[in-house]
């Protein structure tokens, strides 16, 4: 049992250990108010984690979700400001995403081209498009009715962190007991192999593009309903912390291996560095740099053990 | 069994992948030219060449030594941040450490070199995915750049002298012109000149098939890395030179900049194929667009999006090109 989540495991306990020194040095860290807000904070990004592992998983790599979630988080941004209602909003970038997603899902799956340089690409174009056309302003007095929802910070809180969760469960559900997400397995690691099986691994390698987009929509409109100001900055470098959530959570890069409860505790570790270096007394600025140190640690561990076990 | 065996698909003196994209970058860059001076005739003035150079120095450098790493099928996304660091350990030596700034700058490179063999080690050693490791490396030397100067420290005030190693003139060409002419020789010279050259082309066509053949694979993987490590270091020498400011933002986002011009430039993203010239056209072409895009009154934002579709653009006219000439081969033998 162990042996089979040796990763989960470990990071978990270095997780619970950060915690564990908070709650002594600082127990008022654990107040519910903190908490909520944290996790609040993190609901979003773990969203777009489940879809970049997924993507990671069928052995591709997305680096342009951060574009796409700045264009869908102005453009459900606007859609407030018209007057849409948020969930009309959140269809909208949803749909949005998945657009998005799909381009870069026909370069890779059906044009042959090697996913990095495709996001690559998408990655600038996206986020060009936006500043060009948006002229780099910020959406600010979203209507009352659209903000959390219109049900409230309290009640918007939990519909944030329910829907995020929700995502997570049903991934998982799938991934493991339904054909299409072991099929993702199966494209990972034997892309050949998976097309004589008669599965059709390109239109795998597709729909995780597309899937990837629109959760990347859902994502976007959960930050659009709490936060007060929509900036077209809001997803820059947001595909490195996915990547390093999915990687931490022991999604292999390689393809074909990791669960995705992984980035659930991959996203919780990287998430909690900011406000534990605030609440010890560190400096904050010092954020990426153990953030880095998490993800190189995670996978020099991953590389002693195997050459242990060969 | 049938008599006529099918006619085997490889290519004959066809061009090869990799000249095709040169071509087709070739024709790219004359049509950018010729679009550009019937748009603006100042197009072409020296000034303006000029100022061009500089800006496109410390890509450039970046993109020349990521070339032999991308051809053994690595990826460093490491030197943005690298720069960052870099530039900000030569403000802090320098200005609080007391050290003239000659030295303050041998230590940076040399703090390169062991960034770029960190890089290499945890990929040769521990076997970990170049991807994954420079990916952490990334947020590792970005976060101590920010964490030394708590994210706002701006180190100014270099003395002239040093200024002039960004700023200034030789022979009437910016001091970035014969250094960088200089860097693409070493780096022409070690990749298409020399039996490491030629490793590097081997581990990235197949690494195993390397080793077999006694090539010290490990070492000239780490090679390929300190290089761009110490590459990184240099440009973030120059660019304080030039702005006369070290920031822990120095290099934001170069390190796809660079990678668009090296993958630009026909280098395949999976290795074993792929030249320097192709990357200093690459870099060319979009060093071009981004001096001629503003001259014709277009926004700046836009030179992001069409360098994209550039990308995206030629790889696929490659692989059409690619898919013709090998249907045109068959059919020839026949």
């Amino acid at each position: 049992m162990i042996a089979r989540y040796k990763r989960e495991f470990s990071v978990s306990l270095a997780l619970g250990l950060l915690l564990l020194v908070l709650g002594i040095r600082r127990p008022d860290f654990f107040q519910g108010r903190n908490i909520l807000f944290l996790v609040t904070d993190a609901a979003p990004t773990l969203i777009v984690a489940v879809g970049i592992a997924l993507v990671i998983i069928a052995r591709q790599i997305d680096i342009s979700v951060g574009s796409q979630l700045s264009i869908c988080v102005v453009v459900a941004g606007l859609a407030g400001r018209a007057g849409w209602s948020a969930p009309a909003a959140a269809g909208m970038a949803i749909l949005l995403g998945a657009a998005m997603g799909c381009l870069n899902g026909l370069l890779v799956a059906f044009v042959n081209l090697p996913s990095i340089v495709v996001t690559l690409a998408t990655l600038v174009i996206f986020r060009q498009t936006l500043l060009y056309w948006g002229e780099g302003e910020s959406i600010q007095n979203l209507p009352a009715t659209f903000q959390w929802f219109g049900a409230g910070q309290a009640v918007g809180q939990w519909l944030v962190i329910g829907i995020s969760g929700a995502v997570l469960a049903v991934a998982m559900a799938v991934t493991n007991y339904v054909p299409a997400g072991r099929a993702i397995y199966a494209t990972g690691s034997d892309f050949e192999a998976a097309r004589l099986a008669g599965l059709k691994p390109k239109w795998v390698t597709f729909g995780v593009f597309i899937l990837l987009g629109g959760l990347t929509g859902l994502a976007a409109s959960l930050e659009a309903v709490r936060k007060s100001q929509l900036g077209p900055k809001l997803g820059d470098g947001l595909e490195m912390r996915v990547i390093a959530a999915a990687v931490v959570g022991g999604i292999a890069i390689s393809g074909g291996r990791g669960r995705l409860i992984g980035c659930l505790i991959g996203v919780a570790l990287l998430q909690t560095i900011a406000p534990a270096l605030n609440y010890l007394g560190f400096p904050p600025e010092w954020e990426k740099a153990c953030q880095g140190l998490i993800i190189l640690l995670a996978v020099a561990s991953d590389a002693f053990d195997r050459k242990k076990g060969h | 069994m049938e008599a006529t065996v099918a006619p085997p698909t490889r290519r004959l003196p066809l061009p090869s992948p990799l000249a095709m994209q040169q071509i087709v970058l070739v024709l790219l860059l004359i049509a950018e030219i010729i679009v550009f001076s019937v748009i603006e005739p100042k197009f072409l003035s020296s000034r303006n060449i000029r100022e061009t150079l500089r800006l496109s120095f410390e890509i450039g450098l970046l993109a020349i030594a990521l070339t032999p790493v991308i051809i053994t099928g690595g990826i460093d996304l490491s030197v943005g941040s690298l720069m960052g660091l870099a530039a900000v350990l030569l403000g802090k030596l320098w200005r609080d450490g007391h050290l003239p700034i000659g030295a303050a700058a041998a230590v940076v490179i040399l703090v390169g070199v062991v960034a770029g063999a960190l890089n290499g080690l945890l990929v040769t050693r521990l076997k970990i995915p170049p991807l994954i490791v420079t990916l952490g490396t990334f947020s590792l030397f970005r976060g101590l750049a920010e964490g030394i100067t708590r994210g706002a420290d701006n180190f100014t005030g270099y003395p002239e002298s040093f200024k002039q190693l960004g700023q200034g003139f030789v022979a009437g060409v910016p001091v970035q012109v014969p250094i960088f002419v200089l860097v693409i020789a070493v780096f022409w010279v070690l990749l298409h000149r020399s039996t490491i050259g030629r490793s590097l082309f081997a581990i990235g066509f197949s690494e195993e098939g390397a080793r077999h053949a006694g090539i010290p694979v490990d070492r000239r993987l780490l090679l390929a890395y300190v290089m761009c490590g110490a590459a990184a270091s240099l440009a973030a020498i120059i660019d304080v030179a030039h702005l006369g400011q070290a920031k822990a933002d120095v290099g934001t986002g170069y390190e796809l900049d660079a990678i668009t011009a090296v993958v630009l430039g026909g280098t395949s993203i999976f290795g074993g194929r792929g030249s320097i010239l192709g990357t200093l056209l690459g870099l060319i072409v979009i060093t071009v667009l981004r001096t001629g895009l503003p001259l014709a009154n277009v926004g700046d934002e836009l030179v992001g999006i069409f360098s994209g579709v550039l990308l995206v653009g030629s790889l696929i006219v490659n692989r059409l090109l690619l898919k013709w000439s090998t249907h045109r081969a068959a059919r020839s033998i026949v």
